[in-house]
């Protein structure tokens, strides 16, 4: 097995109630991985792990053989990690070419001495970004919504744009958290498209999914959170055809 | 001096203010109310300067904006841990913190009396004591100011700034660093308001602690609101309506002593009135 992606012994109480324990699982390079689990299970807690937005109790999580420990989240999208967020967190009062724009890495003209002292440098830099982000939000199917600000898009088209804004970092790892949730069946199968599309152009992708419709048609591999910690793995198949799995994901208590 | 000429001058300095207040509150979302002070510290390092004789005017300017951008970038540090509301509170005390000091170190500012007889400003070894001379000068600084607001927020820096103000957390998680994007907004808001202090300073002659005080503070605030927050148009508009308003004052015919509080009054009613029916200003967004 690879370590791509590798979680060791991850450790997070808050206050009284502990979100994960003794949590570990690997992510493969180039596969889609859904983390599945009842609400609470912890599976948001591990994407605020692995972007540095949460400092684990113990516990290590690497990349590419390299620990993240300490890491502050741009450093960790820098290292070629990115995420998205349930509530989308997107710049509403921007244009949705703008969310793009804003995530691409490293802008001449992204600090006031240069857009001040080198207008016409930042001017033609800003001119290859636009088309960048143009070719992007082509990419996922909103090239016609460019201009258009975020509150005039449907949450469809929303959830489309916050995995452009992942793309936009130049991220291979995009962890996305439930982007298939309150979709409409067409826009369902758009964003299975993408994600299929973007795992045959190389990217990796860990996603929490709730619809284990979209978990069985996407999925290579499947990991099982229960109480904050992995409980199974396996593919799509043996997770959903598990009586027991089911019982706890269902409603069951154990 | 010719009224026009006064009038315009003083505004064209407080467009600058307006610039830096707008920079820090309207785009990246510090709310301060101590930009009065740091104003004044411009208008103080610049008046000791040309009155001990030790630089002219454009190293004195420069040493003040340099001194300004440090210290705002260093009261501005609690707003770049604890956020919003509290920010506030931090700020209100370093305004008050800057008054008491303004008034009672006399040795250095002249304490409640003020520090008169400051030099007018000069260029390249000529005095500007005209006051068509000191009009262009700081029409020429306020012309420098806004071009380097509308390059600053027609650059990928503005759109940073933007988003941050927006959600913080969402900049990080693109990869940005919010930190470093902050101080440089705190950095340009305390060049300009250092610079204007300067200017301020040479064109009266005599400043006094009044100029800087919570008052003062909170008619930046009004000006940014009134005119509107984040667009080059609000921070100009601000300035020059609400500097005419004692003007407007002074032709109808009342009592001075009276007309100081109406001012007041009336600056306290546009704040009021333009949160709850045009939070956007008169050409500006919403704050």
């Amino acid at each position: 097995m690879s370590d791509y992606l590798s979680a060791s012994g991850l450790e997070v109480s808050f206050g009284g109630l502990r979100a994960l324990q003794d949590c570990s699982f690997t992510v493969e390079r180039g596969r889609i991985t859904c983390l599945v689990g009842p609400n609470g299970a912890g599976k948001t807690t591990i994407f605020n792990v692995i972007t540095g937005f949460l400092r684990p109790d113990a516990g290590t999580v690497s990349f590419q053989g390299k620990p993240l420990d300490g890491m502050k989240p741009q450093a960790i999208v820098a290292a070629g990690i990115a995420r998205t967020f349930q509530n989308l967190r997107l710049f509403v009062d921007l244009t949705a070419l703008d969310n793009v724009v804003v995530a691409l890495p490293a802008q001449s003209g992204e600090e006031p001495f240069s857009a001040i002292f080198r207008p016409w440098h930042v001017a033609r830099a800003q001119t290859r970004l636009r088309d960048e982000a143009m070719q992007i939000l082509d990419h996922v199917g909103l090239a016609a919504r460019a201009g258009d600000f975020v509150r005039n898009l449907s949450y469809g088209e929303q959830k489309l744009l916050t995995v452009a804004r992942g793309l936009a970092t130049g991220a291979e790892l995009l962890l996305l958290d439930e982007p298939a949730s309150g979709l409409s069946a067409s826009a369902l199968d758009q964003i299975m498209a993408l994600l299929r599309r973007l795992q045959s152009e190389g990217k990796t992708l860990l996603v929490v999914e709730h619809n284990t419709r979209v978990v069985q048609q996407i999925a290579d591999e499947v990991l099982f959170l229960h109480q904050g910690h992995l409980m199974a793995r396996g593919t799509p198949g043996e997770i959903i055809g598990d009586p027991a799995l089911a019982e706890i994901y269902f409603g069951g208590v154990i | 001096m010719d009224f026009w000429l006064s009038y315009v001058t003083l505004a064209a300095i407080y467009v600058l203010l307006g610039l830096s207040t707008n920079l820090l509150v309207g785009i990246a979302g510090i709310f301060s109310v101590s930009q009065a002070a740091v104003f004044g510290v411009g208008a103080y390092i610049v008046a000791y300067l040309l009155m001990n004789e030790i630089v002219s005017f454009l190293p004195a300017m420069l040493v003040a904006s340099a001194f300004c951008v440090l210290l705002n970038v260093l009261v501005t540090l609690p707003a770049l841990r604890v956020s919003g509301d509290y920010f506030v509170v931090t700020s209100f005390g370093i305004q008050l913190l800057a008054t008491a000091v303004f008034t009672n170190w006399t040795a250095g500012t002249g304490g409640a009396n003020g520090l008169p007889g400051i030099p007018p400003a000069d260029l390249f070894g000529k005095t500007l004591d005209d006051s068509s001379q000191l009009v262009a000068l700081c029409v020429t600084a306020m012309v420098l100011g806004c071009l380097a607001f509308w390059l600053i927020m027609h650059a990928p820096f503005g759109r940073l700034l933007r988003a941050i103000r927006e959600d913080e957390l969402a900049v990080a998680a693109a990869g940005k660093n919010v930190l470093r994007a902050k101080v440089s907004a705190a950095a340009m808001a305390g060049a300009f308001a250092g610079s204007a202090g300067g200017l301020y300073a040479t064109f009266l002659s005599f400043i006094d602690p009044s100029s800087f005080d919570l008052d003062a503070s909170i008619l930046l605030l009004t000006m940014v609101v009134v005119g509107g927050a984040r667009t080059l148009a609000g921070s100009i508009v601000g300035p020059f309506l609400l500097l005419a308003l004692p003007q407007v004052l002074s032709l109808i015919d009342i009592p001075t002593t009276i007309a100081a509080a109406a001012r007041q009054l009336i600056y306290g009613v546009l704040l009021i009135a333009f949160m709850l029916f045009r939070p956007q200003g008169l050409a500006g967004e919403k704050l």
